[in-house]
């Protein structure tokens, strides 16, 4: 028998990178003497920067109450671009030299505006209107001059130039980071998933803020151990998430650890899970053109999957196999308030979960969460999915 | 002292133009025409190639005169509340998806008839996370509607390039194939042509209309601009839309001419920002009646309908000159191709409110550059919590103005949702802001 | 010449009379009723009372706040806003942020050097920054509003309050007491908690110094505390006239 997972020092490593994000990056810049960027938005090509030997880093939140980005930013738009302003005002981020947006919903452009703005230690931003037509034959041509221009703009920057080899290298370091983790989200497709959606969670967020090539090797590792780990926990009700930027712990917490019925995340369908990182980049003579193939096909955020002459939404569709893949009983649908690209398709969302009966619960975000009545809901829910069970 | 308010000689052409309007689009199939629904931003011209019997609906006026009858627009956002849709989604669309759903279709008097017509295809663009998804949920609501949207957020009109004009250009092609397909009809191009004369035509007389406002007394007063821009939001590719602008601009030169105000006293001018609050357009009233203050327009009024030359080509000055026409630009349009390359750069270059979303700085000069152009004293903000798109870097040209010493003043409602206005508070605000400034209400001299 | 000035808020209407020296001879602090008329009667003759003056002395009526149309026999009417303003103002002449937190409503405004308005920002609807937050929060802890702000100093730790909103900060309050985490600690929670939403409005203006609290909250020493920290600056408290009746100061003020 092996460790017991909670004891995996893989996890822990992953728990730390989340926890002290800002101490690696300074750490990182000190050892390496290269740039730091900060990327608002997964849509962002971060091979292109790797591959100049930057540094890009998600610009996250911290979920802690604050007041200093209202003069700027209105109530009105979601939590998360608040919370991220308020870490570059409060001066959590001044160790980024640039920051960077591929231009997504309208919420996180306005607070990336602002950090350009008001953050005094940003020297290069760099705003790329990613198309948001995903679902149009013409999108991955028009990014792919995007991309062009982004690389010039990179090397520019950098005093690099960036060339297939380059690229090549990012591309290995990115592509494997995303195979090792599709093959830990594998393991979660059991009976007895070996982590919960908190671990997968501190995984895939600690990769959107370290080096790759860090994260690859404790990866790895970690396959090893997970062969015979010990599973203590009791998987109970299997969930998927649906969000967007779920990682607030204290939400996890509770609803794995801190109710009485027992629960586990097998999959996360959100931008701090399996949306970052589940396609990768496929083999192409012209390397910007696989880039762009990667990133206009990958599983789209819901701001930018809408129709182009057909009523498809595919997100949707990867979320239908995955139901059926990793044997989904429950969906807690979390909202960020205000976040229009997901109130929007909510409605279709949950008419396609009644369509597979799968019970879903929907519950809205804040930067911090009311955790009292998220109890109440979600024990409410699991009973609920457990009595069904117990009749059946 | 009594404040009135100038009525306009052609107001009733533009009054039965919208009336016809709604009307061609609900009997639209009486007479084996097509039907067509989609944004007001969307490229309008490219329908006009299926026929000369095409009848578009576009949302954002539809749900702009939605929120106009508060009963009405309560009864659509509770039912399509009750579906699960969120109530700080755009206002003008959940009154469009509420109308839907309680199979009603509103005439710009009030009234309703049933069935809702059903949209022979939807055709729209994305430019805020809701747009193409509004049309795209619609016609689900609608049992399946064959939809396609146009992407076209290419960045600012400043920085366009080849490459990002034809990614547009290519949708635009292919929207074409589809429409044929959709409808079975042929395209025909030289109905395409026709209509992209007309949309340069209509929106640059329209700016030149709004440009006229710079005079002292202003000829035309905001809460009459509402009603007299919206032909650009409903059918811009219409000549007939076009020749009812050169109509309103000899109109409004004449009373620049004589000296003539939209007010009979004027003393006080105001620029606005962000979509009024449709259901409560009583705010203007109150100023030009309590204060003698006339609203001059906005970002919204003129960037909405008009197109403007915008961004100097170095990104560092914004400039509130109507874009030109293809005649004035020295272009010739005589095939497809031209055509669609001409509506795209049109739209994408000087469309003024679609250069804003790409930075604060860009807003934050064309609000400058209002101000000072148009002479106005302050501007009062409207905090729009029904529209993302257009509440984007509010404050911070709030911000921006005040460092500047501009007087501002802001208050928050909903363009399209009535429950979302508290008219007290609003009405504060108004008269703290006047008095913070010193200006007398008209009834204390 | 005596000047009155009348603020009608929606929980308590407050009169401030002045002579033409411009000294407060008599003041009044009455909870408004349901009758806005009769209340107004009522907290002139307090102070007319307090001052030893009959009505007919007063030369000049002046209104503000909320319920100002409750006072059909005014000569003027002054906008909370530079009601406000010009009360701090008046009572502390350095001041140039003026942060006001009624029972309903809270709000900002920037004065220059000669007590001009500059800015202003008023609440957008929330209650979560205003006095009616913390009436609510006092019946759940059960403890005199007169403690409840003492209490905030107490407290050992802090406890982030997590919801944002008044109606779920109510039943937070509930699960941190059944948590037995101490009263002080939830009491400084709460205060936190309001602090932050009014310091988000009275950011909108800028925050310069000299800072002074204005309004029944200003009384409220936890509350000052918290705003202190959150702002980041002192925040002062007049002490020449309670901080609730400054508005109808700014009110007579303007009369003279």
């Amino acid at each position: 028998m092996g460790k017991k997972v909670e004891e995996l020092p893989q996890l822990k490593q992953f728990r730390e990178w989340f926890e002290k994000r800002h101490e690696y990056a300074k750490e990182w810049k000190r050892k390496n003497g290269g740039k730091v960027v900060g990327y608002y938005c997964t849509y962002c090509p971060e091979e292109i920067l790797y591959a100049a030997g930057v540094l890009p880093v998600r610009i996250l939140g911290s979920h802690e109450p604050e007041s200093i980005t209202r003069p700027y930013l209105h109530d009105m738009y979601c939590p998360f671009c608040h919370d991220t302003l308020a870490q570059g005002l409060q001066g959590r981020y001044d160790y980024l030299d640039g920051v960077t947006l591929a231009q997504s919903c309208l919420h996180m452009r306005q607070s990336y505006f602002s950090f350009v703005d008001r953050v005094p230690n940003i020297q290069w931003s760099y705003y790329m209107p990613f198309p948001h037509g995903v679902n149009n034959p013409h999108a991955a041509p028009y990014l792919r001059s995007e991309l062009e221009k982004f690389k010039s703009a990179v090397e520019e920057w950098t005093g690099t130039t960036i060339t297939n080899k380059e690229l090549d290298g990012a591309i290995e370091v990115y592509n494997k980071n995303r195979q090792l983790m599709k093959e830990v989200f594998e393991l979660r497709k059991s009976d007895n998933p070996p982590i919960t959606g908190l671990h997968a969670m501190e995984m895939v967020v600690s990769s959107q803020i370290v080096d790759k090539k860090d994260h690859n090797e404790v990866l790895e590792a970690l396959l090893e151990e997970l062969k015979d780990a010990e599973v203590e926990r009791e998987a109970g009700t299997r969930l998927i998430l649906i969000g967007s930027e779920d990682d607030d712990r204290s939400f996890l917490e509770l609803v794995e650890y801190g109710i009485n019925y027992p629960a586990t995340f097998v999959y996360e369908e959100c931008c701090t899970g399996a949306r970052y990182f589940w396609d990768e980049v496929r083999p192409n003579e012209d390397r910007l053109m696989a880039l762009a193939e990667r990133y206009v096909y990958r599983i789209p955020c819901p701001a930018k999957d809408w129709a182009t002459g057909e009523l498809i939404r595919r997100r949707f569709q990867h979320i239908e196999r995955v139901i059926k893949d990793y044997n989904v009983q429950g969906a807690i649908i979390t909202q960020m308030k205000f976040c229009d690209p997901h109130e929007l398709d909510i409605p279709a969302l949950r008419d396609l979960f009644d369509k597979h009966d799968v019970k879903h619960l929907t519950l809205e975000l804040d930067i911090t969460q009311p955790v009292g009545q998220f109890r109440t809901r979600v024990e409410a829910f699991l009973e609920a999915l457990g009595e069904e069970d117990l009749f059946f | 002292m009594e404040v009135k308010v100038r009525p306009l000689e052609c107001w009733n052409d533009f009054k039965k133009y919208r009336e016809r309007y709604y009307k061609n689009y609900l009997e639209a199939k009486d007479k084996g025409g097509i039907r067509w629904a989609g944004s007001a931003w969307a490229f309008d011209a490219i329908p006009h190639g299926l026929g000369e019997d095409v009848y578009p609906l576009t949302g954002e006026p539809y749900g702009a005169t939605c929120a106009f009858f508060h009963d009405f627009s309560r009864q659509c956002l509770e039912t399509i509340e009750r579906r699960g849709v969120a109530r700080d989604l755009c206002g003008y669309m959940r009154n469009y998806w509420g109308s839907i759903a309680q199979n009603k279709y509103l005439l710009p008097d009030g009234t309703t008839v049933e069935p809702f017509p059903k949209p022979d295809f939807n055709f729209t663009i994305h430019i805020c996370c809701t747009h193409a998804k509004w049309y795209h949920y619609a016609a689900e609501l609608e049992g399946g509607v064959p939809t396609y949207a146009v992407d076209i957020s290419v960045g600012p009109g400043y920085l366009l390039d080849d490459k990002r004009i034809n990614y547009v250009v290519k949708q635009l092609n292919d929207a074409i194939s589809w429409m044929e397909k959709i409808t079975g009809r042929e395209y025909d191009d030289e109905l395409l042509i026709k209509a992209v004369y007309a949309e340069a035509d209509s929106m640059s007389t329209w700016a030149r209309i709004c440009k006229l406002n710079q005079a002292k007394p202003a000829p035309l007063e905001e809460k009459s601009m509402f009603s007299l821009y919206v032909l650009n939001l409903i059918n811009r590719s219409d000549p007939e839309v076009a020749k009812l602008y050169h109509k309103l601009y000899d109109e409004v030169e004449s009373r620049v001419k004589r000296g003539i105000g939209a007010l009979t006293y004027e003393q006080f001018r105001f620029l606005t920002d962000n979509p009024p609050p449709w259901a409560f357009l009583k705010v203007y009233r109150y100023l030009e009646k309590e204060y003698g203050a006339v609203s001059l327009g906005a970002i919204y009024t003129f960037g909405l309908a008009g197109g403007w030359l915008g961004m100097d080509e170095k990104g560092e000055k914004w400039i509130w000159e109507p874009a030109p026409t293809p005649e004035e630009a020295g272009v010739e349009i005589t095939n497809r191709e031209e055509a669609l390359r001409w509506t795209a750069e049109y739209n994408l270059r000087y469309r003024a409110s679609w250069q804003h979303e790409y930075s604060h700085w860009i807003r934050k000069l064309e609000t400058y550059q209002m101000i000072k152009d148009w002479n106005a004293d302050a501007i009062i903000m409207h905090i729009n919590r029904g529209c993302e798109l257009w509440n984007l870097s509010t404050l911070e040209v709030r911000d921006y103005l005040v460092k500047n010493n501009i007087p501002v003043a802001t208050y928050e409602g909903n363009m399209a949702d009535p429950r979302d206005f508290d008219e007290a508070r609003t009405f504060n605000v108004i008269d703290s802001f006047m008095q913070s400034m010193g200006i007398e209400r008209i009834s204390e001299k | 010449m005596i000047v009155a000035g009348i603020d009608v808020g929606s929980k308590y209407t407050k009169v401030v009379l002045l002579n033409e020296n411009k000294e407060i001879i008599g003041t009044s602090n009455v909870r408004t009723g349901i009758d806005h008329q009769k209340t107004v009667e009522e907290a002139l003759d307090e102070a007319l009372k307090a001052a030893g003056i009959s009505r007919d002395d007063i030369n000049k009526f002046v209104a503000t706040g909320f319920g100002k149309i409750s006072v059909p026999f005014a000569d003027s009417e002054l906008t909370q806003v530079v009601a406000a303003g010009k009360g701090a103002y008046f009572v502390w002449p350095k001041v140039k942020t003026v942060i006001e937190v009624g029972a309903e409503e809270s709000r900002a405004v920037k004065v220059d050097e000669n007590g001009n308005i500059k800015d202003f920002a008023l609440a957008d609807k929330c209650a979560a920054g205003t006095g009616s937050f913390v009436d609510a929060m006092v019946r759940y802890l059960e403890v005199p509003l007169e403690e409840f702000g003492r209490m905030s100093l107490d407290a050992k730790g802090e406890v982030p309050m997590n919801a944002q909103c008044v109606i779920f900060a109510e039943s937070e309050v509930v699960s941190l007491l059944h948590d037995n985490v101490p009263k002080p600690e939830i009491s400084r929670a709460i205060h936190d908690a309001i602090a932050d939403r009014v310091a988000s409005i009275a950011r909108r203006v800028g925050i310069e110094d000299d800072v002074v609290v204005i309004g029944g909250l200003a009384n409220d020493v936890g509350f000052v505390d918290s705003l202190k920290r959150e702002l980041g600056t002192e925040v002062y408290v007049p002490d020449k006239i309670a901080p609730e009746l400054i508005p109808a100061l700014g009110a007579a003020l303007s009369g003279l």
